[in-house]
């Protein structure tokens, strides 16, 4: 077994030693994503379709999200504290193992909590995606995409603390980044839109992954491929180039 | 617990959370990034609808949007989760060794801490409002939505204390935050007007203190000048206050500290 799965599976026994804690997480997570839900219904109910939105469509961009948030918060939970980790010199256990330190950083920590999402959105989508094989193929290839750019964006947002010393950066990505993936692109016109499709890559998170699942096409199918590998190359690269600048802090625990 | 007291606590937090300066520009981006969002979501919704939503026109709506957010970005939601862990890990023991109430200071440090962020986000919403969505529909229900907004804050801090009391007798109730955050949402109407549920919802968010935490100012600053809705929060934060006192209390008679 490789390092890094070996990691990942100690990861997963530490977060499922205590049963009674992870259970109720879990609930709670779900219950919490069901009030998305209920919003969503009572919002299109009172509303109707909207710049070509609808609820089932709406409900399948939650179920993309919560699934892709719930593996990226919940199994590589750490690509939200890089900056911390950075600002506050905790990272010498990772430099000194025998491992690309990303890597074991990324699998190093489950988030129970977040586990919940993951099979929230996965019911979700079977319950209301209209499941067949290819659009299950479709909602994967989603996710997917949809990890790598927040892993991505979030090791990227997070390294600048390397360069600043500070969390701000990371704190401001991760907060633009969920709020704006969680609402159907096209309610933003002009200079936001094209915000979502730049610098904050909320749009590529949920809402194109979602459109791509309604109505399959080539252009949307590239552009979050291209998406996936510029936000995790970039994420891969300010987290390598500011290793160089590293401080250690002498704290062997958190990382 | 002494005025003077109060007043101390909440300035020293204030102070405290002011010295922070990229707490407060973290705080001042995700209160504009939020309150857009939102405000763009219901002017689409209200476009839709020929220009008005469940009574609100878009202007209107993006007022709303701008005071429910303010009430809500401007404390630490998580405040809850706080307080389960000071209680949970004994924290809590040293500060019933002091000569003053937990609650009161633990109450007026949270709405000290508050108020600071509270202000930066009335400001920036008087210069985000008139750009999304144009002037107030009212100056009249601008200024009432002022301590309307102090009062919502202040009653969604008081009843976290109250839920976070829990803690005294389950250990592990930190995940209650989500639970609260979110009702916080659809029936506070943090989200969206209370007038845009089912009937039978609304009734029943009506008379819930929830609505004190974010559908009063955001109705308020919206332009509807409504003045009986500040006694309404007035008499709710009595009554939190009284249940916050009661759940804390009790909940300090029964605390054991294993080890120091």
């Amino acid at each position: 077994m490789s390092p890094v799965l070996a990691t990942m599976r100690t990861a997963f026994a530490e977060a499922w030693s205590n049963r009674a804690a992870f259970w109720t997480q879990v609930t709670a997570i779900v219950l919490n994503d069901v009030v998305w839900i209920v919003f969503w219904i009572l919002f299109f109910r009172r509303v109707g379709p909207m710049r070509g939105w609808d609820r089932n469509s709406v409900l399948v961009l939650l179920a993309v999200l919560a699934t892709g948030c719930g593996f990226t918060f919940g199994i590589l939970a750490n690509a939200r504290r890089i900056g911390w980790f950075a600002a506050d010199g905790d990272l010498d256990a990772a430099l000194a193992l025998p491992v690309s330190p990303l890597a074991h950083l990324l699998v190093r920590r489950v988030d129970s909590v977040h586990l919940g999402d993951i099979g929230f959105g996965v019911v979700l989508f079977l319950a209301v995606g209209d499941p067949t094989p290819a659009r299950l193929a479709v909602f994967l290839f989603g996710v997917a995409v949809s990890i790598a750019v927040m892993t991505g964006f979030l090791v990227l947002t997070g390294s600048m603390a390397f360069f600043t010393g500070r969390t701000t950066m990371a704190d401001m990505g991760f907060n633009a980044m969920m709020i704006l993936s969680s609402y159907p692109v096209d309610i933003f016109v002009g200079a936001s839109k094209v915000l979502l499709y730049s610098v904050v890559p909320a749009a590529f998170i949920a809402a194109v992954p979602a459109r791509l699942i309604g109505d399959p096409g080539l252009g949307d199918a590239v552009a979050l491929v291209v998406a996936a590998v510029v936000f995790s190359g970039a994420g891969w690269a300010a987290f390598t180039l500011g290793l160089r600048r590293y401080t250690s802090g002498a704290a062997w625990t958190r990382a | 617990m002494s005025v003077r007291l109060v007043l101390t606590a909440m300035a020293t937090a204030a102070r405290r959370n002011t010295s922070d300066r990229s707490g407060v520009l973290v705080n001042a981006v995700f209160y504009v990034v939020v309150a857009s969002v939102l405000s763009a979501l219901w002017r689409a919704a209200a476009e839709a609808n020929g220009g008005e939503i469940a009574g609100y026109t878009m202007v209107a709506i993006t007022w709303y949007a701008l005071a429910a957010e303010a009430a809500t970005v401007s404390l630490n939601m998580r405040t809850i989760e706080l307080i389960c862990d000071d209680i949970a890990s004994g924290a809590v023991e040293s500060e019933l060794l002091r000569p003053a109430p937990v609650l009161g200071v633990r109450i007026s440090m949270a709405v000290g801490a508050a108020l600071p962020r509270l202000a930066l986000c009335v400001a920036v919403a008087a210069v985000l409002g008139p750009i999304v969505g144009g002037a107030p529909p009212s100056t009249a229900g601008v200024a009432l939505a002022m301590p309307a907004l102090v009062l919502a804050v202040t009653c969604n801090l008081v009843a976290q204390h109250a839920v976070a009391s829990m803690a005294f007798w389950a250990r592990d109730v930190r995940a209650i935050w989500f639970l609260y955050q979110k009702i916080v949402f659809v029936l506070g109407g943090m989200i969206l007007p209370l007038q845009v549920l089912p009937d039978d919802l609304e009734r029943a968010a009506m008379v819930l203190p929830f609505m004190t935490m974010a559908y009063v100012p955001s109705r308020l600053a919206s332009g509807h000048v409504e003045p009986e809705l500040l006694l309404l929060q007035l008499a709710w934060l009595a009554v939190l206050l009284v249940a916050a006192h009661a759940a804390f209390g009790a909940g300090e008679r029964r605390l054991q500290v294993v080890g120091g």
